[in-house]
């Protein structure tokens, strides 16, 4: 696969392509809190006064679509590679927050995997009152070109 | 007011966080994937992901985030998580043990603000999560 | 002397350390490094000054770089001009026996890191491409190492009779250290290192826990 990478930032990166609307309710918050070993009462209890998301809670949620249309990679094809929240404000339950998606970076590197293009794919969290809540880079690899050693391929 | 909470002055550069093994045994991992609806086969069933070229289930990177994340918010009680950001380095297997670590290196005290590093550790000590941590701590 | 001859700071895309982090936690945990290399990824960091950090922390702060190549990722000790206008830094594929060469035409030394690592390691690709001549030393430990990898490199320096050194390639503050270079001389800049390099004597030393 011979990859432009260049070419790839210019056309893509920076446009927002997806934007999507998703209700945050207090039962799911709970079960992702307390299924990530959340203990305290701001996480887990909505009765508690100041009840709110866990700090990674719109890692979870993923737009209408993950990449923009006629994108010439197709996501199903990389691995997560990693993921960055920022958090700019609380999340609670009973809001909505709007989900922006855009690609914001593309560049490449070698590893264990081979040549690899990485695509962070940049989702912005603000809730109904527009105020922000999040902006979580979400870091997709793709193997770009196959450099699989021997010893790789089981080949030794 | 503070009671309970950790302030600033609470915390040293180079302190460790209290280290421990996350739960990510299938029936953990299985409530995680329920709740965030990834009840996906290469999370919860050991022989489909071996199908998939997995070495076996393994645990969502999103899951990894959010137990680092409660690390800190158990250890820092209040705090305020200004960012997290995870690096996932290798796959974590379900059903395996795993050692969480946290270790504070950064402090910048005008703000209140202190920078954790954290990983994920698999049984042969190899690292399959990194990633850091910015917290916000009251003052005491 | 002690230098942990692979490490990353915030200047590289996965780094996320700060370069006074690393000095300060030297210095908080009593780890017995007299200084460490930065080794960038893809790049030539020319601008950043660590002198006025060093005469703060007592810490000797050199740099270098990590290239790509189709043997592997590289360290380059003694970058200067010569070897930025010689070498494409963010190319994925260079020809590792013009880095080599390249290095040494120009005064530095390149030091193939993480040998025994799948994909960008050289141990694998000498069994496809041949062994890379002017090759004199590799990094025998490194404190990113999974498995047998470090066992790997060790053998494949005991193989060819190269010479070993050690780096943590630290991506985050608590990593520095793991492994590092153990050096009979004094070591006050970048060219006393690269003379080292070129001699023998120093040896690769592990701290992992």
């Amino acid at each position: 696969m011979d990859i432009d990478v260049n070419q790839l930032k210019e056309d893509w990166c920076g446009r927002q392509f997806d934007e999507v609307q998703i209700p945050v309710a207090a039962k799911e918050i709970v079960e992702f809190a307390q299924a990530c070993g959340e203990t305290a009462a701001r996480f887990t209890d909505p009765s508690d006064p100041d009840f709110q998301a866990p700090p990674s809670y719109t890692s979870r949620f993923h737009g209408g679509r993950a990449m923009p249309k006629d994108f010439p990679i197709q996501s199903h094809q990389g691995f997560d590679a990693g993921k960055c929240v920022h958090v700019n404000g609380p999340l609670r339950a009973g809001d909505t927050v709007t989900a922006r998606s855009e690609i914001h970076d593309i560049y490449t590197k070698t590893g264990r995997s081979g040549n690899m293009l990485f695509i962070v794919h940049r989702m912005t969290f603000t809730n109904q009152n527009e105020e922000p809540i999040s902006v979580v880079d979400w870091r997709l690899v793709q193997n770009q070109v196959s450099r699989k050693s021997k010893r790789e391929a089981g080949q030794s | 007011m503070n009671e309970g909470k950790k302030s600033f002055a609470d915390v040293e550069f180079g302190e460790d966080l209290p280290e421990f093994h996350p739960a990510i045994d299938m029936k953990s991992v299985k409530r995680f994937t329920d709740a965030t609806g990834m009840s996906w086969s290469r999370f919860n069933d050991h022989e489909e992901a071996k199908k998939q070229g997995l070495p076996g289930a393994i645990v969502p990177g999103i899951m990894s985030q959010g137990i680092l994340a409660a690390m800190v918010n158990n250890w820092a009680p209040g705090c305020t998580t200004l960012k997290i950001d995870t690096i996932f380095r290798a796959s974590l297997l379900v059903d395996s043990t795993a050692t969480c670590r946290g270790v504070v290196t950064d402090m910048v005290e005008d703000e209140g603000i202190v920078e954790v590093d954290l990983t994920i550790s698999n049984e042969a000590g190899e690292t399959r999560v990194m990633g850091t941590a910015l917290i916000r701590l009251q003052d005491a | 002397m002690i230098l942990d001859l692979h490490s990353h700071s915030i200047r590289s895309d996965d780094g996320r350390a700060k370069v006074e982090n690393y000095c300060q936690w030297i210095r908080k945990r009593e780890l017995p490094l007299d200084g460490f290399v930065l080794t960038e990824h893809r790049q030539w960091d020319a601008k950043s000054d660590y002198r006025k950090l060093e005469d703060e922390t007592g810490l000797c702060i050199l740099k270098g770089s990590e290239v790509e190549t189709e043997y592997g990722h590289v360290l380059l000790f003694g970058v200067n001009d010569d070897l930025v206008a010689a070498l494409d830094f963010s190319r994925l594929d260079l020809p590792l026996h013009e880095v080599v060469a390249a290095a040494d035409r120009c005064g530095a030394i390149a030091v193939p890191c993480h040998p025994g690592r799948v994909t960008v390691g050289m141990c694998a690709h000498y069994g496809t491409l041949g062994p890379c001549e002017g090759v004199q030393v590799i990094e025998t430990l490194n404190g990113g190492s999974r498995g047998t990898e470090n066992e790997e490199a060790i053998a494949l320096a005991e193989q060819y009779g190269y010479r070993g050194v050690g780096g943590s390639d630290a991506h985050i503050v608590s990593f520095i250290g793991r492994c590092a270079t153990k050096f009979e001389r004094e070591i006050r800049d970048i060219g006393d290192l690269v003379s080292e390099l070129r001699g023998d004597a120093y040896e690769a030393v592990s701290f992992k826990e």
